[in-house]
């Protein structure tokens, strides 16, 4: 992979011993950062660095699934800036991300989970993002293959359908942007990890890299589950972050038999057909902190286990890979953007848990803008570190998620 | 996803018995002249270090004590204080 072949976004460059901008990570909200820096704000001296390959880590092993029926006022403009910008990058970049418009289908299995989704939905509508309500029948038209009937473990009472949601190819889009950032004149060193970022005088000065020194006066840490473990290890900041292991798998192909996404959180379970035929599924997390991305035979049985109960007619189907990434939690479920302020020239990006998919565009867009303005933008000043302490955390879920044992 | 852990009472089970309790941050500041900042320290901030860390465990699902214990986070197994801490 690192041989003698050229990358597919442009000519391998040599590590130069100062840029404008250097970027630790090289996943999708660094890429979609530094593409954004360098198209819409003239900043291309701008250096990716990686450890591993583009797309290591979570940009590959996401379930690709995109939405803006998130639950809070700051949340939602967001992820609809991100959702609306997959048709916009695919043009732009001239590059086929392979976005399927097929709609998100949440299921709710109790009057509480209705009302709760009654309250997204206002949210979302309120804040012109297409969401409606239907009840267990309506969703059966939409899926034919769900179970709607009272025999299973939880019920189908009905559920929130988000048509502008869908799926996207992740590693077309580590690739598009890989290219699109190059072509604007971006370096992206992989194999080229980070060891320490040096300060004088509560500013920037330099990064550490495993292929020598960059002097620099900015320093972006987007490195997705990985970041807050090194913006700790570097800087000494420590986050509101607990690092955990999410798993994903994917069943043998069979003909199409689901045109939507359907998720649920009771069952802990989300699935979609991919184009290929496989059914695409995701699962919850084991709760301790940890960066294994070990695989596990529990969750395949779990996933087993719902699937068949609310997609009856996947029973017997076999699962082929399964796989695991880091989920940076936070307790309000909502992303960490900050910068210039702990640290003058310091930014990171991080904390998005298993929302880094679908946000990357428009996170990359708004990181760039606050790079190169030194000053947040009003649309991601809300995920400020000082929120924490302010006691200004985001209501993005009714409970705080906090991995102890009230979780 | 497979991990052992020693309860000092009831010796290495099976870890799905226990419940993790966060990272190891010493004692529960001092209620007078409390800040947010330290609070908020207390409360949510963490390390998250890729390697051995000290921290929290409840057994559960069997004495009900807690307990601290070193784990490493990359490899996911439980390690001694001495060999933790060299």
């Amino acid at each position: 992979m690192f041989g003698k072949y050229k990358p597919m976004w442009g000519e391998k460059t040599q590590l130069k011993s100062s840029y404008d901008v250097v970027i630790i990570g090289g996943g999708l909200h660094s890429l979609a950062t530094a593409y954004f820096l360098a198209k819409e704000h003239g900043i291309t001296d701008v250096a990716i660095i990686e450890k591993n390959y583009i797309g290591f880590g979570g940009a590959g092993r996401n379930t690709a699934i995109v939405r803006a029926n998130q639950r809070t006022q700051y949340n939602v403009p967001l992820y609809k800036e991100a959702l609306d910008l997959w048709p916009v990058l695919t043009k732009e970049l001239d590059y086929n991300l392979m976005f399927n418009n097929c709609g998100n289908l949440n299921l709710m299995h109790s009057e509480a989970a209705m009302k709760a989704a009654r309250m997204t939905i206002a949210t979302a509508q309120f804040h012109g993002v297409e969401s409606h309500l239907i009840d267990a029948k309506e969703a059966k038209e939409l899926v034919p293959a769900l179970n709607i009937s009272e025999d299973i473990t939880y019920p189908i009472h009905g559920a929130m359908f988000h048509p502008p949601g869908g799926v996207v190819r992740h590693d077309a889009v580590v690739w598009g942007l890989a290219r699109g950032a190059a072509k604007h004149g971006v370096e992206i060193h992989q194999q080229t990890e980070a060891i320490a970022i040096n300060t004088s005088n509560g500013k920037i000065v330099s990064v550490e890299t495993s292929r020598g020194s960059i002097s620099t006066n900015k320093v972006l840490i987007s490195a997705g589950g990985y970041s807050a473990g090194l913006i700790y290890k570097m800087l000494g900041i420590k986050l509101p972050i607990s690092v955990l292991t999410i798993q994903a798998m994917v069943t043998q192909p069979v003909k199409p038999l689901l045109n939507h996404v359907v998720s649920s959180g009771a069952y802990h379970c989300y699935a979609n057909q991919t184009l290929k035929g496989e059914i695409a599924t995701g699962a919850h997390m084991d709760h301790w902190p940890n960066y294994t991305t070990q695989t596990t035979a529990h969750y395949i049985k779990h996933q087993a286990e719902a699937l068949s109960e609310f997609l009856p007619c996947l029973r017997g189907l076999r699962f082929m890979r399964i796989w695991a990434g880091l989920a940076d939690m936070t307790p309000d479920m909502a992303p960490i953007l900050d910068g210039n302020d702990q640290i003058e020239g310091f930014y990171f990006n991080c904390g998005w848990g298993y929302f880094g998919f679908k946000s990357c565009t428009a996170s990359g867009k708004y990181m760039a803008q606050f790079m190169a303005d030194g000053e947040a933008p009003d649309m991601i000043k809300p995920f400020n570190l000082k929120r924490y302490e302010q006691h200004k955390l985001m209501g993005e879920t009714a409970e705080l998620v906090s991995y102890t044992p009230n979780n | 996803m497979s991990l052992t852990i020693t309860c000092p009472v009831c010796g290495k089970r099976d870890g799905y018995e226990f419940r993790f309790g966060g990272e190891d941050k010493g004692p529960r500041p001092e209620e007078d002249s409390l800040t947010p900042q330290t609070w908020c320290e207390y409360v949510h901030l963490n390390k998250s270090v890729a390697g051995v860390q000290k921290e929290w465990w409840v057994h559960k699902d069997g004495c009900g004590s807690w307990f601290t214990i070193y784990r490493n986070t990359v490899m996911n197994v439980e390690v001694q204080e001495s060999e933790a801490c060299r």
